[in-house]
């Protein structure tokens, strides 16, 4: 209809005798509109280039709180997936609380971070030790309730029990990265090597994004290597979130540089295998996160706890905290 | 809580900016026509407490071929700003008109392709719209109804996993307002109704557990 009446107005103008000017003023001012959107057309695609890539989601992948001056432990008042009884108190000459250098390859300076250690320092020399490494939340006041529990495993403080903040997280410096958790992990277990803990009694157990350094430090150890790893809800791969969240093949890298690809470390790793997911676990999926990773791994031994009901976080607390006991316990022994 | 917010509006926004548009063409323009559009939307999405539509942008570009065909091509400016080279090619044909009912049946088959700079991955989705539009208002407004399906050729997915999810089904309702040369369009869209969207790493916002419901915006101006 609009070329219609274009057409029209030009008849007219034949028509009424008026000039080529006129003529080519009416062209023209056809013409206007298309420049007009060309300009802008161009000026959209160079602003596109010119920001194109310029943005990564790899930094706010992490959901760290730093907003703390001190770790509380027992009477930290944040949300927390679960609270023990007093029952489960631990002796505050068992608790170290200590900072620890943590260098990355290819960093020039070490970052310090903070560490926890549950049980007696001498006995790392002659005890098992569990090394938690804490999903991606907030800092080790959210997950003290968690590593206090692991300090029953075979009886109160049996076992001792190390965790860290990842660099970036509650009082540990820096910014948190993939690498920086690989390195701030190693980091803790030079220390437990420095004081006297072998592979053969080193436990790693990983929970959500936890799994990852536990994945790729028994996959290629660095300092220590452990002799048996259980992972908790674990983080298949940036490409299974990316899955997930499409409903089509879209690989990871359409939003994140991430590399953490448990799926694929847990086929060459030959160390006895613990998984415990939450069947309702609403947002790492059993099937397609938990289940992928379990079926990969390539080692001899593996046993499987799918908990019913139980929602990410909600594993030890629906298992039954003593049940959950249990079967860490009769893993480790086996 | 609030970074955690963050994360997961950033996370819904790469995933779903791959895949989420209006409909390019509900009417093919006349031939020799020009078109040039921008797209602001995308699925409504809880952010904390709230729920919020996630600003998705693409730019398009139309020309009619004749007064029934339009071939189009676009670029997602979003997934550019993350290094994805993303656009979706395609024609708009008109299969029915009724003149005096201002009543008619168009036909969008289109290809999605995506690229990234960073590892070099290419994907490739087969897309086919079907719109029915209706006249309300003389020559400056009609209402349209369809259905927008992104094929998944695929039979697996990560880790070699079998895929199950091979047509994700879209309906959407849409209004367009067309004064002159411009055209403003608003369109509310049903995505992926047939999946469940739980579990899930994003916070959808959808009607029984099922898809995202997105709110989009068009700009088009003719030429």
């Amino acid at each position: 209809m609009e070329r219609k009446n274009t057409y029209i107005k030009y008849r007219h103008c034949e028509d009424a005798g008026r000039s080529n000017l006129n003529i080519w003023k009416i062209a023209s001012s056809r013409k206007k509109p298309g420049l007009a959107m060309t300009s802008l057309l161009c000026l959209v695609l160079l602003l596109s280039v010119l920001f194109s890539s310029c943005l990564r989601l790899d930094s706010n992948l992490y959901n760290p709180s730093t907003d703390i001056k001190e770790y509380q432990l027992d009477h930290y008042s944040g949300e927390q997936d679960f609270i023990l009884d007093a029952s489960y108190s631990i002796p505050d000459s068992l608790i170290h609380q200590f900072s620890l250098f943590s260098q990355a390859p290819g960093e020039s300076k070490a970052t310090i971070i903070r560490a926890i250690y549950i049980g007696s320092i001498a006995g790392i020399q002659s005890d098992t030790v569990i090394m938690y490494c804490h999903g991606n939340k907030d800092h080790m006041d959210f997950y003290w309730q968690r590593a206090k529990l692991l300090a029953h495993v075979s009886g109160k403080n049996r076992y001792g029990v190390m965790m860290i903040d990842y660099r970036g997280f509650g009082l540990s410096e820096g910014k948190a990265s993939e690498e920086g958790l690989y390195a701030d992990v190693d980091a803790a277990l030079q220390w437990l090597k420095l004081n006297g803990l072998s592979g053969s009694r080193l436990m790693m157990y990983g929970f959500s994004m936890g799994t990852a350094p536990v994945c790729e430090l028994t996959n290629k150890p660095r300092s220590l290597s452990p002799a048996k790893f259980i992972l908790e809800a674990p983080f298949a791969s940036a490409d299974v979130m990316a899955n997930d969240g499409s409903g089509l093949n879209m690989p990871g890298s359409f939003f994140t540089n991430l590399k953490i690809d448990n799926a694929e470390e847990v086929k060459t790793i030959q160390q006895p295998f613990c998984w415990l997911h939450g069947s309702a676990d609403n947002f790492l999926n059993i099937e397609t996160h938990g289940e992928v990773v379990y079926k990969n791994y390539g080692g001899s031994y593996q046993e499987a706890h799918r908990v019913a009901d139980a929602d990410h976080g909600e594993v030890p607390e629906k298992m039954g905290f003593s049940n959950y006991l249990n079967i860490v316990s009769t893993f480790i022994r086996k | 809580m609030i970074r955690f917010a963050t994360y997961v509006v950033c996370i819904s926004l790469l995933i779903i900016s791959q895949r989420c548009a209006p409909s390019r063409f509900v009417k093919p323009l006349a031939k020799k026509e020009n078109a040039l559009a921008l797209n602001l939307g995308g699925p409504l999405i809880h952010y904390g407490k709230a729920v919020t539509p996630l600003p998705l942008t693409s730019l398009m570009y139309g020309r009619g071929l004749s007064n029934s065909t339009t071939a189009f091509g676009s670029l997602h400016l979003t997934s550019a700003l993350f290094g994805n080279f993303q656009t979706d090619l395609g024609v708009c044909q008109r299969l029915y008109k009724h003149d005096s009912l201002g009543f008619g049946i168009t036909v969008n088959p289109a290809i999605n392709l995506v690229y990234d700079k960073w590892e070099g991955n290419f994907r490739a989705w087969p897309q086919l719209d079907l719109n029915i539009y209706k006249d309300i208002i003389h020559q400056k407004g009609f209402v349209y109804l369809g259905l927008t399906n992104w094929f998944e050729l695929s039979s697996k997915k990560a880790h070699n996993e079998a895929q199950s999810n091979h047509v994700l089904i879209n309906p959407h309702l849409g209004f367009s307002y067309n004064p002159k040369k411009w055209s403003y369009s608003i369109e509310c869209k049903f995505l992926e109704m047939n999946r469940k969207n739980v579990p899930n790493v994003v916070d959808y916002v959808g009607i029984n557990q099922r898809g995202a419901v997105g709110i989009y915006l068009n700009v088009m101006r003719k030429f």
